[in-house]
């Protein structure tokens, strides 16, 4: 008579089925009689997510440990490992000295991959990478250089014949680390920039207009002839938009990549060692990119599960080792040898 | 008698084509968004929901393929979990209301329905991410399935106490008459009388569910690999779409559409099911 209620007394009794067959079973941490395989969990930092997914595949061939990683932003990677509901954290700005007395658990914070942000923009009818330094890019954003044929810009790029268009400057609408990176490395070079607005994951920018996300801007700067922004490199390389060589402290113009990355890293290491919290901006050396940021992963060094602690130590020791091969394929910045020296040392401090 | 005059006459007519029109290319504009949606998920998904889309685990970037078996899993396990918790619940106080409705304590649990049906999914999430996840210290599928329940109360509570209201009275008298005690009547003659119609409340709520990613992105959180544990994160459809369409990837972005489009077909029949047996509930009325 009916036969819908039927239907739904069927897939009430089948769900029944299923969720009494796995409810009463604690999901086991370690490899046992039941075959189940360790799970670790760990979230937060949107940028290094694709990156963490290759690492946690190709981890899983080997070990059959599974490493699920979830990107919901550095800041809910922090407040959920503070909270204690994931196994590690992941996080584009490290835990500042003030944030971390709030923790109540001990941990260390270990850079595992850096990246590079890149200077994009859209100019119709021009693919070369236009030059810019410091100064120059500050006022960009600052809204002082208005034109992109100012003089400034064109003295830099004389081989560029530069449109006699409205620069609109596009940033995050989000909270972001790459917007930490790109104000920290803006504050370092331009005392005005530090003075009026600072370093931040979200600031209050004084020009231009906003996108969410990385793929946010990308799309903006995509759309918007005249456009300037600011993305992590693998935005700008899949959607080939043009990008800026920026002058390092060195005074020389370097484009973003794997290898001039990788040089500010090594360059950043004497600084880490003091205060892990250091940033790898504005680096001296002779190719290193200057907006270059670190990814921290928060690991707890006292944990109370000794044996899912040792399977995590053990992936990201992998990580720091194996790890960093893949991490250029993805347009991540591997660490230089002395940086994954140094974040060994730390890791040992989990017990 | 006055008589119109011929321009007059004229100028209706002139209105009365015009506002039909207007209204027509209205009502033609309520459903322009539906197939315009429907367009575009099928001419971009459409290529990519394969064998391996639907049978394989998701793989990393760089490695093309791979496909969102544990999350339509995922999906089907927090849905089925919640339409657990969530149709006993939903029926009891469907009922209660329905019989028992005009007291102060029944009015109050009436509001507080509304109000619960209007709340924001994300607030849903967040809740239950305090209520569930932190005092397990974990993301889980348990937590997602019961943030989906709270969604789903308060849809079945309300369809259910209309559905057993139009009941016809005579059905009580008469069960009530042959001498059926009080939960005999409910039992075997108002509820059954009012199952079509409490069938299409569930399905339009578990339509509803099945769409949402706010609230499990704070208590399913997501998973990489296979999970049916009830204390561990669990993949589902929608977030795993938030999670690729987001991506820089071609291949994700792919994948993304073709989650959309299985997504929609689901909802879409869920949504015909509901409709037939509203047809089935005036049959039975009748």
């Amino acid at each position: 008579m009916f036969p819908n209620s039927r239907l739904l007394l069927a897939v009430i009794a089948v769900s029944v089925v299923i969720i009494a067959g796995c409810a009463p079973k604690k999901s086991p941490n370690t490899t046992g009689a039941t075959g189940a395989k360790v799970q670790i969990t760990g979230a937060g930092s949107t940028f290094v997510y694709p990156l963490m997914s290759r690492w946690s595949a190709e981890y899983e061939k080997n070990s059959g440990v599974q490493v699920n990683y979830q990107s919901i932003g550095s800041g809910g990677g922090i407040q959920q490992f503070k909270e204690g509901t994931i196994d590690f954290g992941a996080t584009d700005v490290a835990v500042s000295l003030e944030e971390e007395k709030t923790f109540t658990r001990p941990f260390v914070q270990i850079p595992v991959v850096a990246g590079t942000v890149a200077v994009v923009y859209n100019l119709p009818g021009i693919t070369t990478n236009l030059k810019l330094t410091p100064s120059v890019l500050a006022d960009i954003f600052l809204g002082k250089i208005k034109k992109w044929n100012d003089v400034r810009i064109a003295q830099l790029n004389p081989d560029v014949k530069l449109p006699d268009m409205d620069i609109v400057v596009v940033h995050r609408s989000d909270g972001s680390g790459t917007t930490y990176i790109f104000t920290d490395y803006l504050s370092t070079v331009s005392s005005e920039w530090e003075q009026k607005i600072g370093r931040g994951k979200s600031v209050s920018w004084p020009t231009g207009v906003g996108g969410k996300g990385n793929e946010g801007v990308t799309g903006q700067v995509k759309q918007l002839p005249g456009a300037i922004g600011y993305v992590e490199l693998s935005y700008a390389r899949h959607n080939n938009l043009p990008f800026a060589a920026i002058q390092n402290a060195s005074g020389n113009f370097v484009l973003p990549s794997e290898e001039t990355g990788m040089e500010a890293t090594a360059a950043a290491v004497e600084r880490l060692k003091q205060d892990i919290r250091s940033s790898a901006v504005n680096m001296p050396g002779e190719n290193s990119y200057p907006i270059t940021g670190f990814v921290y992963v928060l690991l707890d060094t006292q944990p109370k599960d000794k044996t899912k602690a040792a399977e995590i130590k053990k992936f990201f020791e992998w990580v720091l080792k194996e790890g960093q091969k893949m991490a250029s394929e993805l347009d991540y910045v591997p660490l230089a040898s002395e940086v994954v020296e140094m974040s060994l040392q730390k890791l040992a401090e989990v017990q | 008698m006055i008589r119109l005059s011929r321009t007059h006459e004229w100028w209706r007519r002139v209105l009365n084509v015009l506002a039909l029109t207007l209204t027509g290319v209205c009502a033609l504009l309520v459903m322009a968004p539906v197939f315009i949606i429907l367009i575009y998920l099928v001419t971009n998904g459409i290529r990519s929901v394969n064998l391996e889309f639907l049978t394989s685990l998701p793989k990393p970037p760089g490695e093309p393929g791979g496909g969102l078996a544990n999350a339509i899993v995922g999906s089907f396990y927090m849905v089925g979990l919640a339409l657990v918790l969530s149709l006993p619940i939903g029926v009891g106080a469907g009922v209660y209301l329905a019989e028992f409705g005009q007291s102060r304590y029944a009015h109050l649990i009436r509001f507080v329905a509304d109000v619960l049906n209007g709340m924001p999914s994300i607030v849903i999430g967040v809740s239950v991410w305090a209520l569930l996840v932190v005092p397990m210290r974990t993301f889980s599928a348990l937590a997602g399935g019961v943030a989906l329940a709270f969604i789903m109360i308060p849809m079945i509570t309300r369809t259910t106490e209309e559905m057993v209201r139009a009941v016809p009275n005579a059905l009580r008298e008469a069960s009530l008459g042959l001498g059926a005690t009080y939960a005999r009547t409910m039992w075997s003659v108002v509820l059954p009388a009012a199952r079509g119609g409490i069938v299409t409340g569930v399905m339009l709520a578990l339509a509803r569910v099945f769409g949402e990613a706010a609230p499990l992105l704070f208590t399913a959180l997501g998973n990489r690999f296979w999970n049916l544990y009830l204390d561990r994160p669990m993949a589902s459809l929608p977030t795993q779409i938030y999670e690729y369409a987001k991506s820089p990837y071609e291949d994700w972005h792919r994948q993304a559409w073709a989650a959309a489009l299985l997504l929609i077909v689901v909802v879409l029949i869920l949504n015909i099911v509901a409709r037939v047996s509203t047809r089935e509930r005036f049959r039975a009325l009748r």
